[in-house]
């Protein structure tokens, strides 16, 4: 007599876990949601630390620490902190390197993806990536004895004649010049040559991933070429163009070997971008190694903090913007 | 060629390229630098072993200040041939990471350029600073000379001391100014008028600490204060700019005509740059030199030292005194080590770096000056006094 195996019932806890791991879909996504849990506890461990580090720093200066000011104190001997100086050269030299790179990574971009002759694409490629992976500490040593010299100080005297006596703007233009060229333009240059990569590479591939029926379309309504890149190609891809602006801006925010070898490292109260200067990272990366007193060091982790905080703040306003661009442009025109 | 032939094949063509390289590094360079090592050391240590590292071997490590870490670097080598059985660990992570480090007992000795805070030693219960060698801080400088004649080289610049206050001041900014040229009578002709561009380290350093130190004691008029990093009125004033280490001091000091800077001197001579002589206390013309770092240590000799074993060696009065010198320090816990061979073999190689010629010659040929004898028979007293569980550690 043969004894019947009853399977077990559908139901059974067993039978449905069965069922669950044998597709791999439930292992894959719950894999997938530590992964993504790790991303999150990450950056909330990151912030904890800075905030519980730098209590001293924050209970002793208060929002002093962080107020504008053209007087800034940053003396370790007599424990006095604030942090302007740094976080206005921060904001300074990125915002001018991406506003310098934008026109020109776009612009190289726009000629890899539609103009260039197919011989060239190879190698304009290799070029764009090889500049993408020079260590900054390179671009430092080259800036401090090639760029500077030849480039950075005679822009500098050229803006310096040009803007220094206009209403409004000379406060971004007093000079003296600094002889050596080492200056918060020379920062933001530096800042440039090292996003243009970066801004290059994704617009390029949000270029090429436009469907050839949208350029088709465009000229065969008689737009020509210059047209259809500028009024069809741009605004289709403004979001992926977007998005490349914040990875460029998240470089030059954290950026820190080529900046502090080429920006002057002085706290002078002046506002100029022709005058040396100081940033975030900088001031880190200077003085932490050495901080001896604890509020020396707190401060320079509350700086860390502002630095952080900084860049979440500048990554969600771009964010936002991709997403009020992306509204815009309905899904189905886009597809 | 089908496409898994072709994967496979780059595969195999990229397995090849790693053996070649392995294969390629481990035959030859490390084998004739071994050898000659072998040779220079046999004569100086006839004992030592071609394998430093046998059983039961201790490890000691130590962390701390970056000034003297050409030097620490060096004595560890050559220690390894002087007892196998020792491997000293060193890492320059700052003064401050060290002393935080032996404070929380996660190393066994640091380095350190400047002193122990009160708290400090309190935090750190048994703590005490050795003086382990000095060395100097030099004014480099990078002045575009006009109207030089052809063939003549214009002589070395001279500083006193309260010229060199005023300059990082931003009171003195070009070189024109009468206190310059007054100092440099055979330059008058050549000096240019032009802004001096004072160039400071922007990373904290016991140089910056020694230098700043030696403004504080030179006049009343510096009033940043000293420490490895200060406020530069010399900022405020304009003129200054802050370069990362001595390397970036120097490549800014080298590619900005009328600028001046200071770098350690052993930086200085290995690089060939030029370096200003000053007037010292007693009103004689000094060059930084071996002679005249020792000269200012001897000047202040064991008497300076507090019962912590530090001073302040600046400013000497001394006719042969150079002014800008400082002690760099070991920093070690005196009664509550616990392990006690490890406590003795530590002890035997800071003696070992303080009373050997070998070591002594490694010091002087990196630039640093070795403590003289009196100074060197204190910190040897005191090192005496460490105990390990109750018993003293050197017999």
């Amino acid at each position: 007599m043969t004894k019947y195996i009853h399977p077990l019932p559908q139901t059974h806890w067993l039978s449905r876990l069965r069922r669950a791991i044998s597709h791999g879909d439930l292992p894959w996504k719950w894999i997938i949601i530590a992964a993504s849990v790790l991303v999150m506890v990450l950056i909330l461990a990151v912030g904890e630390m800075l905030w519980r580090e730098s209590a001293d720093a924050r209970s002793t200066f208060g929002f002093g620490f962080l107020t504008p000011t053209l007087t800034p104190d940053w003396d370790p001997v007599n424990d006095e902190f604030q942090a302007w100086p740094f976080i206005y050269g921060t904001l300074l030299t990125s915002l001018t390197a991406i506003v310098l790179a934008l026109p020109i990574s776009v612009g190289i971009a726009i000629f890899m993806a539609e103009l260039c002759p197919p011989w060239l694409r190879m190698p304009l490629n290799w070029l764009v990536e090889l500049l993408a992976a020079i260590p900054s500490v390179v671009y430092g040593l080259w800036g401090i004895f090639v760029f500077l010299p030849t480039v950075v100080t005679p822009v500098a005297e050229g803006l310096f004649e040009t803007f220094g006596t206009v209403p409004g703007l000379s406060v971004l233009f007093t000079g003296p010049v600094p002889v050596s060229g080492a200056s918060r333009l020379a920062a933001a240059f530096i800042l440039t040559i090292m996003i243009i990569p970066t801004i290059t590479a994704v617009t390029r591939d949000v270029l090429l991933a436009i469907p050839t029926s949208q350029r088709e379309a465009a000229l065969a309504l008689g737009a020509t070429q210059w047209e259809t890149i500028w009024q069809v190609l741009l605004p289709y891809g403004l979001s992926g163009i977007l998005g490349a602006i914040i990875l460029g801006l998240g470089r030059a925010l954290g950026e820190t070997m080529a900046v502090t070898m080429v920006i002057g490292n002085s706290i002078e109260g002046s506002a100029s971008l022709l005058r040396p200067g100081y940033t975030m990272a900088s001031i880190i990366a200077n003085e932490f190694a050495e901080a001896v007193t604890k509020l020396h060091t707190q401060s320079l982790i509350e700086i860390g903090l502002v630095l952080f905080v900084l860049t979440l703040i500048l990554n969600m306003v771009a964010r936002f913007l991709v997403w009020s661009v992306a509204r815009k442009t309905p899904q189905e025109a886009r597809a | 060629m089908s496409k898994i032939t072709r994967s496979f094949m780059f595969v195999l063509l990229a397995l090849a390229f790693v053996l070649a390289a392995c294969g390629g590094n481990s035959a030859t360079p490390e084998t004739i630098v071994q050898t000659q090592i072998v040779e220079k050391e046999v004569t100086a240590q006839p004992a030592m072993t071609e394998e430093p590292l046998p059983a039961g071997s201790v490890q000691i490590n130590g962390a701390g200040a970056t000034f003297p870490l050409p030097i620490y670097t060096e004595w560890t080598y050559a220690y390894s041939y002087v007892d196998p059985a020792v491997v000293i660990n060193y890492q320059g992570i700052g003064s401050g990471g060290g002393k935080k480090a032996i404070i929380d007992g996660t190393v066994d000795f640091a380095g350190s350029d400047s002193l122990l805070k009160a708290e400090e030693y309190d935090a750190g219960k048994d703590l005490q600073m050795y003086p382990m060698v000095a060395s100097a801080v030099v004014v480099i400088y990078n002045v575009a000379y006009e109207n030089v004649p052809d063939g003549t080289t214009p002589a070395k610049l001279v500083l006193d001391r309260q010229t060199l206050v005023d300059i990082f001041n931003g009171k003195v900014n070009n070189w024109t100014d009468p206190a310059i040229v007054e100092l440099n009578p055979d330059l008058k002709d050549f000096l240019p008028n032009a802004t001096i561009t004072v160039v400071h380290r922007s990373d904290g350093s016991g140089t910056t600490e020694i230098f700043t130190k030696s403004l504080t004691a030179f006049s009343s008029d510096w009033t940043a204060g000293g420490a490895s990093s200060v406020e530069w009125p010399v900022d405020q004033a304009g003129n200054g700019v802050g370069g990362k280490g001595n390397q970036g001091v120097s490549a800014a000091v080298i590619n900005t005509p009328n600028s001046l800077g200071y770098v350690e001197i052993s930086f200085a001579k290995s690089n060939g740059l030029a370096f200003a002589d000053l007037i010292n206390k007693s009103g004689n013309k000094v060059t930084a030199s071996a002679e005249s770092i020792a000269s200012d240590m001897a000047t202040f000799g064991p008497e300076a030292f507090d019962d912590k074993l530090t001073a302040t060696i600046v400013d000497g009065d001394g006719a042969g005194d150079y002014p800008i010198v400082g002690y760099t320090y070991l920093i070690l816990h005196t009664e509550s080590m616990t392990d006690c061979v490890k406590a003795g073999k530590l002890l035997e190689y800071v003696q070992w770096t303080l009373t050997d010629a070998s070591a002594a010659k490694r010091a002087g040929d990196l630039g640093y000056a070795v403590l003289p004898g009196a100074v060197r028979d204190a910190v040897l007293a005191k090192l005496g006094e460490v105990t390990c569980n109750g018993e003293p550690v050197m017999k």
